[in-house]
């Protein structure tokens, strides 16, 4: 009996483990928490706020002809045509970022600020939330709002763009009047600890809230429901000077905290400027002559030092030599520059805005120029030119980027051109809208593109009867799936939506090849 | 009584006391067991007593004794591995102990063959209801190869095998029964000496580099790993046994729904002692290699922007010297091989071990690839006392490879792009930098430049122990403890020199990360001898129980921006990331099962077992399935037929679960490394719900045997229907706020045949053949996916072009779906009516591929004569799709030959997509275009025109010549000449159709047949010596 004895204690030991369920119990992920601190979930959010519009930029910058990406061939590449790149999410980063980046993680920290009444960051929520779902439609027109973030669903249906909005100004409204509280939680320690624009400062973000309401709120300009004066009202509520503005800071110990326009994340390496904005900045287009002193801080000179932009319809961009080839954007020929230093927001470490005093300034302009109040729309036409240029000095120190700093001279004499800076009665949407365009060049992608389609790109000034947009012309040769016409909008996520929410799609009509010329809901009238 | 007989079988099934057997009229039987040739002892062999609950086994010394039996006329049974079953009457004098020795012939009718199945057990093969074949381990070995996985295909019907490539170290996947799963892995359960063994191949995404959101990410794409079972020395492997589908691999539970191998190592064998010696070596060279034109050069560089390398520009000018750069560049690669192993036993067989060592040191024809390999192992076996038998192996392995990249940074691609018209051997400048053909940041990397200085290096230092002990304190059965651990430490280096095309715009990236894999595992099994209930009727089963913890930590980290160009070390990089993977998973399992014997001709078995594991819900992560299976000796139940030939008809039924990988249920959030930090949700979704995925299968077969057994065959059917199959990574729309979901939902079906074919034409005086053919014809189903999904697909596989693994509903488990060109309703393609080129589709859509192959043969012929053999092994195949994406880039490029008909102008027969390309009366296209002209030719062509339909192919896998030395020469010596992959034909225009665009790491069918980049598998000539005293 003692041998059985003996096996069976040797069999019985084997089984101790199983009678207890906690030895199973290993399927907690070892690798990453389930839940953290409700601030911890803010800084990727912020990161993307900046970024992702940059991502998209690419190509926004590619329609509204801030750049274009040379082609070897004698057929432009798809986005300089006003198209698209077919079963590619190229152009819907924001897609990405507002239903995943923000997604789960925003409802989360909302959901975990309000139980810990912690309203400052709640308020900061409500901002992200409102800012994603006014981008979002914005870029792509009717999007998923009331069905999305529910992971119990496979299809999900599309709401209007009206809706949208009338979300968004739902959600700032809340935000700001949760910005304002004093009471339960609020600690700026706590929220500065995810928050590194504003370093937890709820005061600007409440200035912050304001700002996208009126920028929001003049979107309708084409709207009979359009209100100049609340536009204004709002602003002058919002950012009083250049220290307002909601600039990222790149750290750039990685690529991913890495400026996306630097050298070394080699995103715009191939692109080039064009002859729209170079027009726009040596006199050609708009200022007769007046060459304005930024260009030389902002775009990229040739080898032989002249300014040049490439022709968006010519084969590289036309006939250059090696000297008259405009460099990269960091300054260099062809795809130089790697490891040194950049120009202006080019560069691995220059902070990118997602709103600026100056772009405020330029909505308030438009706003009270719509409402016949030339004299504060010239104050503010102003404000916005002389804080820009006080914004591309700074951005030139942020990495102590090549190009030199713009003298005060230099800014007054600009100020001082009539060309640039007329008599009250003389201001027209061309200087307002022109001088934005510049002021948002290279970053503000969302709402240049937007300003150019509420002017339907090639409207006329009533005044002057010239474009608005002086030299701006559409490519020469459409990309085929436009079937001739214009691009208002892009199509929603290939990858999201083209594949796996194709019937949602249908019905808005987003399987059309031509989907991206429809005009959305905010241009028209 | 026979109530008595019942209770007390259940009685002993549960673990009560054995104390029922009569004491009255018996007496003792005793003896020693022979090999009836050699009249060595016996030892494991297994003695029972006809229609008595009594029994023995044969110690190391052969001796045998069984007590308790009944007096009187007795039939005395003795069985063992390889040996006939023995049937001996014996008078049983009560009180008295009766003297039987016994003497065993080996082997002459498989049916009668003792086979090793599930749990390690031994079975007659009579009384298997399932299918396996086995392998033996010197026809393993005597193939030379490193891996052993290799050997594998074609020597059992229904087993594929898939090497990624023909590098030294790189990683083979084995299907079994085709591809069932759509995500995760179709990779059987490997049991070295009753427990498992890893067979891991790394995951590209535990490196920092695959960190979420990192752009320098491999998604196991251009890099390759070794699979971890490569570790075992095959000369360590005595057999191998395949058990096939989910009813023979039941008992494995949910790890073995994909059927499972079985490897038994080596031990001293009674009898036998002293040492043998072996050596191997092999000269290899490349077996081909692609064509390009040298008629037009690379793409006058004028544009700032242009970062690839075209071949549209002018013709090399008139007295260009042309270099072959593709041919210079392979190299004779030498491998050599030494095998030491000593082993015996003791005099009296109580004590027996095996020591061995070998060490590999293998060249790849592309230079600086290398796989080396130390293998230190000893086995050893001792009866204790009567009761008790211990058995202790342990292994050693060490393992150091460097592989080259391949596909899209690696060599092979370099080579073909670089410029006919410069020596790419010249790959340094003056200054030891790498010497560029233009002023390109990236441009192609210099081939040379990447093999000497970038690198892939994978080291590995593994230990297998497993200490088994062997309780025999009673006669009607034994109890058998296995513990075990399987456990290495993988270090690996990837570097991306800051110079090579792959690392300048990051200015160097070196990624490490060490995999350090501890597994353990517990076996306990109560084994119950067969047990008569009546004159005809046996029982016998076993309850087991086992546990295992598997447990991987990968510590990685990332470096890039190198200081010293040359230095290679995090240490030496500006900016650096790391991270820790943990994956752990626990099991606990019950099982058991019943073997009931009528007559001997008649068996059925039922098994279940229950499994607890840790990678699913709780109230979920148990769960029980059966298997049933019976065999039925119908040439022994009708014995007018029985003496004509031997026959056997089988069936079984079995259900299998299987479980998630760990984490899977519940989302967590991931360290961001966006600017300033901070935390946010992963990719993949909660899915709160996931319960196991459950495979029902059934297989049917028939084993006959006629002319002696001379002639055999071995024919099996089976269908296997998962359902609530767990579908990893399925995407769904971003408006769930998240990207990938691990749902069940999905149902396969997989069905096929599987017939061996075995011959011995010639079996006369020292002069015999045997054939050995091996058919499978298997194919793979995908019936739904979650939710009604329209694609699931692995996106690793999506790794050229715009092709990917996708499946869909009605679609094959191997199918391929891509932007194929679009149709009418006729069939004809829609032409561009603007640039005259046929127009893709803007979404993933099934063209009818289909990788999987309509039926493999692999055919095996022995042929001795007196002191000279000769095997060989043909691997067959027809059928199955090969995309050939290495052809399409060079189309692309300009540098395939077929592009140097450029000027010649052409009309793309199809019809225009006008609105009227559907009705009666299409528009036929007649736009003229001349493709020097019109890039977009080639720059925009279809992958559906690159993959191959149909690929057949007929490979000499392995072919072995050896003589035995004349003794008066030189004693038990013999020499060998082995050829490995020598000749192959097929109809595949590309280098080999065995070839994987990724890795072994990657689930679903992989990116098996997509070849890009991939080096062919070599043609080498092994040659050595065998000694053994």
């Amino acid at each position: 009996m003692k041998r059985l004895h003996i096996a069976l204690l040797a069999g019985s030991m084997m089984l101790v483990p199983a009678g207890c369920s906690d030895y199973l119990d290993v399927n907690t992920n070892p690798n990453a928490p389930e839940t953290v601190a409700a601030n911890l979930y803010l800084p990727p959010m912020l990161h993307w706020m900046v970024t992702s519009p940059q991502f998209d930029g690419r190509f926004i910058g590619r329609y509204t002809q801030q750049w274009n990406l040379p082609s070897t061939t004698t057929t432009p590449n798809t986005w300089d045509r006003m198209g698209y790149d077919p079963s590619s999410d190229n152009g819907a980063q924001q897609w990405r970022d507002v239903y995943w980046s923000l997604g789960q993680n925003l409802v989360d920290m909302i959901n975990l600020a309000r139980t810990e009444e912690r309203w400052d960051l709640l308020g900061v929520g409500q901002v992200l939330k409102a800012w994603g779902w006014l981008v979002l439609t914005d870029m792509h027109g009717e999007i998923v709002v009331k069905e999305a973030i529910d992971q119990s669903r496979f299809t999900f249906d599309y709401d209007t763009q009206e809706f949208a909005y009338q979300e968004v100004l739902s959600l700032l409204d809340s935000a700001a009047t949760n910005l304002q509280r004093s009471d339960g939680a609020v600690s700026q320690t706590f929220l500065a600890r995810g928050d590194k624009i504003y370093g937890g400062d709820r005061a600007k973000w409440l200035k912050f809230a304001y700002g996208l309401k009126a920028i929001a709120l003049n979107h309708f300009s084409n709207k009979a429901s359009y209100k100049p004066a609340d536009v204004i009202a709002l602003v002058d509520k919002s950012f009083v000077s250049n220290a307002d503005d909601a600039l990222l800071t790149y750290p750039n110990t990685n690529n991913d905290d890495t400026n996306f326009w630097g050298r070394t994340r080699n995103n715009i390496t191939s692109y080039r400027q064009t002859q729209f904005v170079v027009g726009l900045m040596n006199g050609t287009n708009f200022g007769n002559g007046t060459v304005d002193p930024r260009m030389s801080r902002m775009l990229s000179p040739s080898p032989d030092g002249q300014f040049r932009g490439v022709d968006i319809n010519a084969q590289n961009g036309g006939a250059f030599t090696a000297a008259q080839l405009p460099n990269n954007f960091f300054g260099y020929p062809t795809t130089g520059g790697l490891q040194l230093p950049g120009r202006y927001i080019f560069d691995d470490k220059a902070k990118i805005p997602n709103m600026t005093y100056a772009e405020l300034q330029f909505v308030k302009a438009e706003a009270a120029f719509r409402a016949g109040d030339k004299v504060t729309a010239l104050t503010a036409y102003k404000n916005g030119i002389s804080a820009h240029f006080d914004f591309v000095n700074s951005r030139n120190l942020d990495n102590g980027q090549t190009p030199t700093q713009i003298t005060p001279a230099e800014k007054a004499a600009y100020l001082a051109d009539p060309n640039i800076v007329p008599a009250a009665g003389s201001l027209t949407l061309t200087h307002i809208m022109v001088e934005k365009y510049i002021a948002l060049w290279g970053w503000g992608h969302n709402e240049i593109w937007m300003d150019m389609r509420r002017f339907h790109y090639t409207d006329k000034d009533p005044i002057t009867g010239n474009q608005v947009y002086p030299g701006f012309a559409f490519p020469t040769n459409l990309y085929p799936d436009n079937g001739g016409k214009i691009v208002w909008r892009i199509r929603p996520r290939f990858n999201s939506e083209y594949v796996w929410n194709r019937e949602a799609l249908d019905v808005i009509g987003g399987l059309a090849l031509d989907y991206h010329t429809k005009p959305t809901w905010i241009v028209n009238p | 009584m026979r109530l008595r007989k019942v209770l007390g079988l259940f009685a002993l099934a549960v673990l009560v006391c054995p104390s029922l057997s009569s004491a009255q009229g018996t007496g003792i039987i005793r003896g020693r067991v022979t090999d009836a040739a050699s009249g060595a002892p016996l030892a494991a062999v297994q003695i029972s007593v006809e229609g008595a609950r009594v029994g023995g086994q044969t110690s190391s010394d052969g001796n045998y004794s069984v007590s308790g039996v009944p007096s009187g006329a007795q039939t005395l049974i003795a069985r063992r591995v390889g040996y006939t079953l023995q049937r001996i009457p014996v008078n049983v004098g009560a009180g008295v102990a009766n003297v039987l020795n016994i003497s065993l012939k080996a082997v002459p009718t498989t049916l009668n063959e003792v086979v090793v199945t599930a749990l390690g057990t031994t079975m007659e093969k009579r009384s298997l209801g399932t299918a396996q074949q086995a392998v033996k381990g010197a026809a393993i070995a005597e193939t030379q190869r490193e891996n052993f996985v290799n050997a594998l295909q074609g020597r059992v019907a229904g087993v594929q095998v898939v090497s990624s490539s023909g590098v030294p170290g790189a990683s083979s996947s084995i299907t079994i029964r085709g591809v069932s799963s759509i995500s995760g892995s179709n990779q059987p359960l490997m049991i070295i000496d009753g427990l498992p063994m890893d067979n891991k191949t790394l995951n590209t995404g535990v490196l920092a580099s695959d960190a979420p959101g990192s752009l320098t990410a491999f998604s196991n794409r251009g890099v390759d790993f070794t699979n971890r079972a490569a570790d075992l020395n095959p000369e360590d492997i005595e057999s191998l046994v395949v058990l096939k589908g989910p009813e023979a691999s039941a008992l494995y539970g949910i790890d073995a729904a994909n059927g499972a191998i079985v490897i038994t190592t080596k031990r001293g064998k009674a009898g036998k002692g002293g040492f043998e010696y072996s050596n191997s070596f092999r000269i290899e060279r490349t077996r081909a290699q692609p064509d390009i034109q040298t008629t037009y050069g690379p793409q006058v560089v004028t544009t700032p922007t242009s970062t690839t390398f075209f071949y549209f520009g002018d013709p090399y000018p008139a007295g260009t010297t042309i270099y072959d750069n593709v041919n210079g560049f392979f190299q004779t690669a030498l491998t050599q091989k030494h095998n030491l192993a000593f082993s015996g036993a003791a005099s009296d067989n109580k004590l027996n071990y095996r020591i061995s060592t070998s060490t590999t040191n293998q060249q790849g024809v592309v230079p600086n690839n290398k796989y080396d390999r130390v293998n230190v192992t000893g086995a050893s076996q001792a009866q204790v006392n009567s009761w008790l038998n211990a058995d202790l192996s342990m292994g050693y392995t060490y393992a150091n490879n460097r592989q080259s990249f391949k596909g899209e940074g690696g060599p092979l691609i370099g080579l073909l792009v670089w410029p006919s018209s410069d020596d790419a051997k010249d790959y340094l400048t003056a200054a030891g930098q790498r010497r560029k053909a233009t002023n390109l940041a990236a441009e192609v990397d210099n081939p040379y430049f990447n093999v000497n200085k970038n690198q892939i290096t994978s080291k590995n230092n593994r230990i297998i122990a497993n200490l088994g002990l062997k309780f025999t304190p009673f006669g009607w059965g034994n109890l058998k403890t296995n513990i075990g651990t399987d456990s290495y430490t993988n270090q690996n280096l990837i570097l991306r020199h800051p110079e090579s095309a792959f690392g300048v715009n990051n200015n160097g990236i070196i990624d490490v990360a060490d995999d350090i894999t501890r597994n353990l595992s517990a076996q306990t099994l109560l084994t119950v001898n067969p047990h008569f209930l009546t004159k005809s009727i046996s029982l016998n089963g076993l309850l087991g129980h086992a546990v295992s913890d598997f447990k991987s930590t990968t510590d990685a980290s990332k470096g890039q921006d190198f200081l010293e160009p040359n230095f290679v070390s995090v240490n030496n990089a500006n900016s650096r990331t790391s991270r820790t993977s943990i994956a752990q998973r626990r099991l606990v399992s019950a099982f058991g099962s019943l073997t009931a014997s009528f007559r001997e001709y008649l068996y059925l078995t039922v098994t279940g077992r229950n499994d607890w594991t840790s990678t699913i819900p709780k109230e979920r992560n148990s769960f029980f399935y059966p298997s049933i299976s019976s065999s039925f000796i119908f040439s022994d139940a009708i014995p007018s037929i029985g003496r004509h030939m031997s026959g056997k008809l089988r069936a079984a039924y079995a259900e299998v679960g299987k479980d998630a990988r760990p984490y899977a249920y519940r989302p967590s959030l991931e360290f961001k490394t966006t600017s300033n930090g901070g935390y946010g949700y992963g990719f993949t979704g909660p899915n709160l719900d996931l319960k196991p995925e459950f495979a029902r299968s059934y297989e049917i077969g028939t084993e006959m045997g006629f002319l002696n057994d001379r002639l055999g065959f071995d024919a099996t059917f089976y269908r296997k229907q998962t359902k609530d199959q767990i579908v990893n990574d399925i995407r769904g729309s971003y408006g769930t706020g998240y990207i990938l979901f691990n749902l069940n939902g999905a149902e396969t079906r997989n069905q096929g045949l599987e017939l061996t074919v075995r011959a011995t034409p010639i079996l006369r005086n020292g002069f015999s053949w045997d054939i050995l053919a091996n058919f499978e014809k298997a194919h793979g189903k995908t019936l739904a996916l979650p939710h009604a999904l329209p694609e699931s697909y692995v996106s690793d596989t999506w790794l050229f072009g715009n092709v990917r693994n996708g499946t869909a509903p009605g679609l094959s488990t191997q199918s391929l779906t891509g932007l194929f060109y679009l149709r009418n309703n006729a069939g004809k393609l829609l032409i561009d009516p603007t640039t005259g080129l046929p127009i893709r589709s803007t979404v993933f859509i099934d063209h009818g591929y289909d990788r999987t192959p309509d039926f493999t043969i692999g055919l095996t012929n022995n042929v001795k004569r007196g002191s000279v053999s000769l095997s060989f092994l043909w691997d067959i195949r027809k059928g199955g799709d090969v995309f050939n994406a290495t052809e399409q880039f060079l189309t692309a490029r300009g540098l395939s030959p077929r592009t140097l008909d450029r000027w010649e102008p052409r009309v793309v027969d199809g019809v225009l997509r006008d609105g009227k390309e559907n009705t009666t009366t299409p528009t036929q296209n007649n736009i003229v275009v001349v493709p020097a002209v019109q890039n977009g030719y080639y720059t925009n062509i279809s992958e559906e025109l690159f993959i191959e339909k149909n690929i057949n192919w007929l490979r000499l896998r392995d072919i072995t010549l050896s003589y035995a030395i004349p003794p008066r020469l030189m004693k038990n010596a013999s020499v060998f000449l082995t050829g490995t992959d020598l000749f192959l034909w097929t109809n595949y225009s590309g280098l080999d159709p065995i070839v994987n665009g990724n890795t072994a790491a990657v689930g679903g069918s992989g990116a098996a047949g997509i070849d890009y980049g991939n080096f062919p598998i070599p043609r080498g000539i092994n040659f050595g010596i065998k000694l053994t005293r």
